[in-house]
């Protein structure tokens, strides 16, 4: 299974775990990621729309107009860059006047899109292409009696016009893959709740309420450690813990990994090739977490 | 919360060309099918820091009342998490709508309700036009809010934790200068422009 592959800008800073250790899974998987030649930044949601819009589709449009020359669809770990380049692949169908505009900046860059790309998220490929079965196959540490909070967060499961591959108010995906790795996905209301991420850089105080809304629910369903698909949520919950305990005076410690991070743990393989030592949170926090990266 | 709106409306107030100029934006087609049933201010995740609810907003562009939108916090706080518009049983985009009220707020130079986020949108685009990709550390640096110092430590030590992890890029990645990638910003930045 080969597809064009849009890391986007956080996978090569603030998420490379995420990467590393999707890139030591596709391996068991027969997933090949072929990176789109000098991709550029999707546009982020609204921070590029905001200011120019006209830009920000044209940024993403850039992206697909290369990857249409790869024939194949796009794959991207992060949620915010599956959206934003869902978002301009579907304004493009939908309004003539952005297509024309659009057209026309990228001609200026000697490129041309003709419609023609798949946008895909990478658990769609895990639960849809790949399958649980192949995934089950290659466990050889069942996470035994751990308890895994499945965090969906918003980008992947809800926006009109994406590849949709989950239900948008009670998805499944990810309990079904931490169950397929012999571990427990703990059930808790907030699994799909947003995290505020577009908010961090500019309303710190009404992210972090938003953030510790639902890492307080995770942990009262008493979860071990929480997962994510997506650097932005992955940012908030684990880099910003510390900040949301002491703003808000509360105990939280709770490890968040990246679901590839989890699945590489139950194919066994070693903590530094999924990056686990780069996660904010010590995974150490959490005795259950602990017991079972120390295995490996 | 301070701007909420306890006096009657009138026609001054009132800016009949707003509908014609949502309905141009993208997803602003369907802006008078709001049935003003609540769903998206029930399910809001961010109403608490809102100082109008999705639902009041969409009302007020009924109305007219341009000036009273744009310069309301909710169209910056809408963080775009879909949750109103996966609800909405008339298939509005609002979060589609409160983006383009972002550009349209910026555009036409009215004061924001959360004084950091024009700065914010016009910063990220900036380096993203400079290098093709996003540098979080110059976004930072430029956004840094020199008059707090808790922020200022707060920043600092999430800077230091992040670095200690090996999650910060202190170089930006560049695009290959054949690509043209430049050529892209200067036309989108001029149409845009002329618009």
């Amino acid at each position: 299974m080969k597809y064009a592959y849009f890391p986007g800008c956080s996978i090569h800073a603030s998420a490379k775990e995420y990467a590393m250790a999707a890139n030591a899974v596709n391996k068991f998987l027969g997933i090949e990621l072929v990176e789109i030649p000098n991709w550029n930044c999707c546009g982020a949601i609204d921070a590029v729309y905001a200011y120019n819009p006209l830009l920000s589709i044209s940024l993403s449009t850039r992206n697909l107009a290369l990857a249409e020359n790869m024939k194949m669809d796009v794959v991207t770990l992060c949620s915010a860059c599956f959206f934003t380049l869902s978002r301009a692949n579907n304004m493009l169908r939908e309004n003539a006047d952005m297509k024309s505009r659009v057209d026309k900046a990228i001609n200026d860059a000697g490129l041309k899109y003709a419609g023609g790309v798949r946008i895909r998220h990478y658990i769609d490929v895990l639960a849809n292409d790949v399958g649980f079965d192949k995934i089950h196959q290659n466990v050889k540490v069942p996470l035994k009696g751990l308890k895994v909070a499945p965090y969906y967060g918003c980008l992947i499961v809800r926006p009109t016009g994406i590849q949709r591959f989950d239900d948008p108010e009670h998805p499944t995906s990810m309990d079904r893959m931490i169950e397929t790795l012999g571990a427990e996905a703990v059930d808790y209301p907030d699994k799909t709740r947003c995290c505020g991420a577009s908010l961090v850089m500019t309303d710190e105080e009404v992210m972090m309420e938003m953030t510790k809304a639902l890492l307080l629910t995770a942990k009262n369903a008493q979860a071990d450690c929480i997962v994510t698909p997506c650097p932005m949520c992955h940012f908030n919950l684990d880099a910003k813990q510390k900040d949301i305990e002491s703003h808000f005076n509360i105990d939280i410690r709770l490890p968040v990994l990246y679901i590839t991070q989890l699945i590489g743990l139950a194919f066994g393989l070693p903590p530094k090739e999924l990056g686990l030592h780069r996660n904010i949170v010590s995974l150490d926090k959490s005795l259950a977490v602990k017991n079972i990266w120390h295995t490996n | 919360m301070s701007n909420h709106r306890s006096h009657q409306i009138t026609a001054d107030m009132t800016d009949p060309s707003f509908i014609e100029e949502i309905k141009k934006m993208p997803g602003g087609d369907k802006i008078l099918d709001c049935i003003q049933c609540g769903v998206c201010a029930g399910s809001c995740h961010a109403r608490f820091a809102m100082d109008y609810s999705p639902m009041q907003i969409m009302k007020m562009a009924h109305l007219g009342l341009k000036q009273d939108v744009l310069s309301s916090s909710t169209i910056w706080i809408c963080a775009s998490c879909y949750t109103c518009a996966s609800r909405c049983p008339r298939g509005l985009n609002i979060p589609a709508i409160m983006s383009g009220f972002k550009n349209m707020a910026i555009r036409n130079n009215v004061p924001a309700a959360i004084a950091l986020k024009p700065k914010f949108h016009k910063a990220f685009t900036e380096i993203v036009g400079k290098y093709g990709r996003m540098h979080e550390p110059e976004l930072q640096i430029k956004l840094l809010n020199k008059t707090s110092p808790r922020e200022l430590i707060r920043n600092a030590s999430l800077g230091l934790r992040m670095f200690r992890q090996g999650k910060l890029k202190l170089q930006p990645s560049r695009l290959d200068p054949s690509t043209k990638f430049s050529e892209i910003i200067k036309n989108a930045s001029e149409e845009e422009a002329k618009k």
